[in-house]
């Protein structure tokens, strides 16, 4: 190659050219030798798209959570504990009250009775004799419309006299967050580790081509060919086997989506707020097709390079 | 064109293949290399195109120490050298069509070029009805003019031929004879390895005789008395 581009400028021009045609000899060998054994191309295809398939679903769902934990944080119920010695009535008209208020969707109120058996059931009492003296409050289980500002709502029920205190449980949904985080984190270890992976069943389906292609090997260089020359279709083949994997493994991601599509959005009803499962986005499919087709190809160049050295052709 | 310069070849296990080889092949010669089996001709081929390294001694290729060129230089060289092999060497699962443009596909040759010059080629060896075919559904004799078409059809400047006539007819040696004089005619340099002592002795070459690893006897070409009838045979 460095001989062409030696001479003058036409001399170069024909130099490219050749390269050219040499680069489109090996990608049409490679792609050959994928054609010649079929069933092993498509297992080794299978086997690399699972391995790539595992991450990207994981960071699919990971992602469709977040964006649902963001659902759920407005949606969440606040608690509204009132001021102790209600009557039933006027906790009744103040339900019925607030219930008309635009930004509340629903009003649950829990009778001190109530709220003692679900205490006493939580933790195990049996009956609570001693919590006589203290009555517990009522407690309103109000749900947000999807409409309005929380903190303007709880700003509201505060200046009510008969509310004593507005707790809003978030607390899971920070649990929530730092461990879709942790999982993230995992996701990517995850991926390296099979992307690596996917570099050794690659190399060791190169490998085999290698060796059954030993007699072609040398005749090659028999008659004057580069060792780049011999390594080159050996290489298309690597980064053939990882981008079809990768689009395999896109594929089966979508597959997966599509049938999880019907469930989710009957469980997006039960909370009144439909919901869309969003597959991976173009710069994760990019990332998934490229970094896969790299590996491969990766896992070609170690092994070939490691063999014609001690093929020695 | 070669020079072989007290050149010694053993290989592991101590066989001595080839000792104290001395010759000069010109540009644009033709000779032919004879001896027994194991004389070590085909060691002495092998040497030329860096199949093997020679342990003592030099081989020059236009003045160039080939035992000394650098690895990735050995490619290059042997572009420049068609070798004929006895065994053939051919890839079974390709086409013959395929077998034959090899050379020309490493060397990135256009297609319609290829196509071209592989068709010359094997026309010109007689097999260009069998282009399509597999080499093991041929004859010896037709795999070893497809080995002569992938050697000759990026026209090199020198041919090697080990034992290219072994599988074939009487008839047909001597066509392929005539192949390579023409070959040798249009100014390839041409070495022929072969025990065919009749045809040898009929074309009157320059003959270098081998025994256990020693040139024993270099007879000079005497076909220039003759060879304006013979050029007007073959021209």
């Amino acid at each position: 190659m460095a001989r062409g581009r030696s001479g003058t400028l036409p001399a170069a021009a024909a130099g490219l050219r050749a390269w050219a045609r040499r680069h489109a000899f090996s990608l049409l060998s490679s792609l050959g030798s994928l054609a010649r054994y079929p069933l092993a191309s498509l297992m080794t295809i299978s086997v690399v798209a699972f391995a790539l398939a595992l991450p990207l679903a994981l960071q699919v769902a990971l992602q469709n959570i977040e964006r649902l934990a963001q659902q759920w944080e407005r949606l969440d119920s606040l608690s509204v504990f009132l001021v102790p010695d209600q009557s039933e009535s006027e906790v009744n008209r103040l339900v019925s009250r607030l219930s008309n208020w635009p930004e509340v969707l629903a009003v649950d109120p829990i009778s001190p009775q109530q709220g003692l058996e679900e205490l006493s059931l939580q933790l195990d009492l049996g009956t609570i004799d001693a919590l006589d003296d203290h009555p517990l409050p009522w407690v309103l289980e109000l749900i947000p419309s999807s409409q309005g500002e929380r903190p303007g709502l709880v700003q509201r029920l505060q200046k009510e006299p008969a509310v004593a205190s507005v707790v809003i449980d978030l607390q899971w949904l920070e649990r929530l967050d730092a461990m879709t985080a942790l999982l993230g984190q995992l996701t990517w270890l995850l991926a390296i580790l099979l992307a690596l992976g996917v570099a050794v069943i690659i190399g060791n389906t190169i490998r085999l081509d290698v060796q059954n292609r030993h007699e072609e090997i040398e005749v090659m260089a028999l008659v004057g060919a580069t060792p780049a020359f011999v390594r080159r279709p050996f290489l298309y083949s690597g980064a053939w086997f990882g981008l079809l994997g990768g689009l395999l493994a896109w594929m089966v991601v979508i597959a997966g989506l599509l049938a999880l599509d019907e469930p989710v959005q009957r469980l997006g009803q039960t909370y009144g707020e439909p919901f869309m499962l969003l597959g991976p986005s173009a710069g994760q499919v990019g990332l998934l097709l490229v970094g896969s087709a790299l590996f491969g190809l990766l896992g070609a160049w170690l092994v070939v390079a490691q063999h014609l050295r001690r093929m020695d052709p | 064109m070669i020079s072989f310069q007290q050149v010694g070849k053993r290989y592991r296990g101590g066989i001595e293949a080839l000792q104290e080889v001395s010759f000069e092949l010109a540009r644009g010669e033709l000779a032919f290399l004879t001896g027994r089996s194991g004389a070590g001709k085909s060691t002495l081929l092998k040497l030329i195109a860096l199949l093997e390294r020679p342990s003592r001694g030099q081989v020059l290729f236009d003045g160039r120490n080939v035992g000394k060129l650098a690895r990735r230089q050995i490619p290059y060289l042997r572009r420049q050298i068609g070798v004929i092999f006895q065994d053939h060497r051919l890839l079974s699962d390709k086409r013959v069509f395929d077998n034959v443009a090899l050379p020309l596909m490493i060397a990135g040759v256009p297609f319609g070029d290829i196509r071209r010059r592989v068709r010359a080629a094997l026309d010109k060896v007689g097999l260009l009805d069998r282009e399509q075919a597999y080499p093991p559904m041929l004859s010896g004799g037709e795999q070893q003019r497809v080995g002569i078409a992938r050697a000759i059809i990026a026209r090199p400047p020198l041919l090697l031929a080990d034992e290219p006539t072994g599988n074939l007819d009487p008839a047909l040696s001597a066509e392929l004879m005539e192949t390579f004089l023409h070959l040798n005619q249009a100014g390839a340099t041409v070495l022929i390895a072969s025990h065919d002592l009749a045809l040898i002795k009929r074309l009157r070459r320059r003959v270098l005789v081998l025994d256990q690893g020693r040139i024993i006897d270099d007879l000079p070409d005497r076909s220039t008395a003759d060879q304006g009838g013979e050029g007007s045979q073959h021209g």
